[in-house]
């Protein structure tokens, strides 16, 4: 365990520094930008990963609480708050959110919970979409609050622009989603090795037993979903400020199968799953850009043969009970080689 | 006000019968079986398209289109088992990663759909006009045939699972998957036989819904999600149950439509599955199973 945490440690700051050092040995515009979205999808995934994959909860809402955050950041930001503030505020009110999304589903289990925040989701999508009230009035337009179907814009950025010079502005951005993507992925690494992640996995292997043991699920459930929320309405503010745009798309489908896509094809439940799973993903749907009207189709065919041949992800593949099932499978096969060379001998 | 009131009445039981049609595949599959199938929306607008192709394209008459879509629906849920499902049964994870796989089975019939025939919606050519007045509200015939059709494949789907010897195996399944292959039931038979069923008549519905919305390839979402609460508000494995539900659901959306508005509609109905939840988390008419450690 002590050897495990080692190497985590050195791993996760190899990676620091080479996401520190990156934007100045490859200084492309695009890159960085694909890097910043990068980092904020890894951070929602990993959120998710900790209320999926760890605690065992089936939750489909994660992208309705980065809308929360995005959205809050958004329209603050319209009504002249400085978006600094919009992303902490949309931050803290995901978080109220998730709790209150977790205290919703907190007698149900399995596919019940997946259908609730999946139709939680869809109810948020449907009142932004049609929300058509009158908030603010610019001439003959009538813009609703949270910018309707078309979205809401023109609500500013973090005013990169004006601290750095021209040449580094884009790194502003850069920076704050890798300082967020960090802080994510500590608090996931410190849940996952702390005593709650160990009970999350009690409850996730057998919540009978783990109940009949004491272990209250309501209240950890409500823990890890209002600490996810939290990050994941974090991720949702950067975006906004990033994309400096919020649109109900973010809620839509696609979206929902990408960060879905990156989490199972990474490994559910595993610490560095999401992270691989995003760089592939986002790698994927790079490659797609050639084929665009083929990638939900591509994005479904590497769910459903991930699930298939990899159920424990990439990283799965790298444990140590996979590699000895190999090693068993391939032992096995010698053996029947040799028997089938046997009995050729015998029927001789 | 009276008039008001029987239109919305009357609304509200077409909304239900069309959720209960809806429903129908995935209940069976997912109340029976536990195989949460989420490609059932894409099943449903699939189905439609079928028969849109086979009226248009290949100008067949309206009912050897309505079978042959039906027909081709049944070899698309065999083929998710033979595919996907067959090799998902002996995973520890099986419930969850049947429901991820087939996000990704949704997604890719769902947009092999948009590619083929477009997004702009068109008009289901299988169709059955005419219908008749109540006062001054008119009712058309389909949305009485949906009624009808609805209940009566709910009913029926519901005597071969408590009648027929194969209903016994599914549910044998449902209670313990195990125990049924020990004692010799042909698991994987019954689950291809099931999604099967499903498929086509999932197939069955998407032709419904189209004639009376229009057929688009995001057509099955919405269905699916209200097939999905009225399973969950009726308790798994409940087809009647879920009729009643449907029925109920469909005046309520139709009540709140026609005080709230229409945007309040979903908002409202979760509300009321989240409270139906609370009181009773395995659903009204379901049943608390026993669990063994």
């Amino acid at each position: 365990m002590i050897r495990k945490s080692r190497t985590d440690r050195i791993t996760a700051l190899v990676l620091i520094v080479v996401a520190i050092a990156a934007p100045f040995l490859f200084p492309s515009k695009y890159l960085i930008g694909q890097a910043t979205l990068l980092f904020i999808w890894m951070l929602v995934v990993i959120q998710w990963n900790l209320v999926f994959g760890v605690a065992g909860i089936f939750s489909l809402a994660q992208l309705a609480l980065f809308a929360v955050g995005g959205y809050c950041a958004a329209v603050l930001g319209a009504a002249g708050v400085s978006l600094w503030l919009g992303v902490f505020l949309g931050a803290a009110l995901a978080g109220i959110f998730g709790l209150a999304i977790g205290l919703a589903c907190f007698r149900l289990e399995g596919a019940y919970v997946a259908l609730l925040t999946l139709a939680i989701a869809q109810a948020i999508l449907v009142l932004i979409i049609t929300d058509t009230s009158c908030v603010v009035q610019q001439g003959a337009n009538c813009f609703p609050l949270t910018g309707g179907a078309r979205g809401i814009s023109q609500f500013g950025d973090f005013a990169f622009r004006e601290i750095l010079p021209y040449k580094y502005y884009q790194l502003g951005d850069y920076f704050v989603s890798l300082a967020a993507l960090i802080l994510g992925a500590v608090f996931s690494f410190f849940l996952i090795a702390s005593p709650i992640g160990l009970t999350f996995r009690a409850i996730r292997d057998n919540p009978t037993y783990a109940v009949g043991r004491g272990v209250s699920r309501v209240r950890y459930q409500l823990i890890v979903f209002f600490g996810s929320a939290i990050f994941t309405g974090l991720a949702g503010g950067i975006y906004a400020a990033h994309v400096r745009v919020m649109g109900p798309n973010v809620l839509g489908l696609p979206l929902i199968l990408t960060c879905l896509a990156m989490m199972v094809v990474g490994g559910l439940g595993h610490r560095w799953g999401p992270l691989v799973g995003a760089l592939l993903i986002t790698a994927a749907n790079e490659m797609f850009k050639e084929v665009p009207e083929w990638q939900a189709t591509g994005l479904g065919i590497l769910l459903v043969g991930s699930v298939i041949f990899m159920p424990r992800g990439v990283m799965g593949l790298f444990s140590p009970a996979t590699i000895d099932r190999v090693a068993a499978k391939l032992a096995r096969g010698a053996r029947t080689k040799r028997n089938a060379a046997i009995e050729s001998i015998h029927r001789r | 006000m009276s008039d008001a009131l029987l239109q919305v009445l009357i609304s509200g039981l077409t909304l239900g019968a069309m959720y209960a049609v809806g429903a129908i595949g995935l209940s069976i599959t997912w109340g029976s079986l536990n195989v949460l199938n989420m490609a059932h929306g894409a099943m449903l607008s699939v189905g439609a398209y079928l028969a849109f192709s086979l009226a248009t394209t290949l100008g067949v008459s309206t009912w050897v289109a309505l079978l042959g879509a039906i027909t081709l629906g049944g070899c698309i849920g065999a083929l998710i088992y033979v595919l996907i499902v067959r090799a998902l049964l002996n995973q520890p994870a099986f419930e969850v990663n049947v429901v991820i796989a087939t996000i990704g089975v949704a997604f890719i019939l769902e947009n092999t759909v948009l590619q083929i025939y477009g997004g702009y919606p068109l008009k289901q050519p299988v169709d059955i006009d005419g219908g008749f007045k109540i006062g001054s509200i008119f009712i058309p015939l389909r949305s009485v045939l949906l009624m009808a059709v609805g209940i009566f494949i709910m009913l029926a789907v519901a005597a071969f699972l408590e009648r027929t010897r194969t209903g016994r195996a599914v549910r044998a399944i449902s209670q313990n998957k195990d125990a049924a292959l020990l004692m010799g039931v042909r698991v994987g038979r019954v689950f291809a036989l099931v999604l099967g069923i499903s498929g086509a008549l999932s197939a069955a519905s998407g032709i419904m819904l189209s004639m009376i919305t229009t057929l688009s390839p995001g057509m099955g979402y919405d269905p699916m999600l209200k097939a999905l609460i009225i399973c969950v508000l009726s308790g798994l494995g409940n087809l009647r149950g879920a009729l009643i539900v449907a029925i109920a659901i469909g005046i309520l959306e139709a009540f709140v439509q026609f005080t709230l508005g229409v945007r309040f509609a979903l908002p409202v109905l979760l509300l009321v599955v989240i409270v139906g939840l609370i009181w009773k988390p395995t659903g009204i008419f379901g049943r608390r199973d026993a669990v063994r450690l």
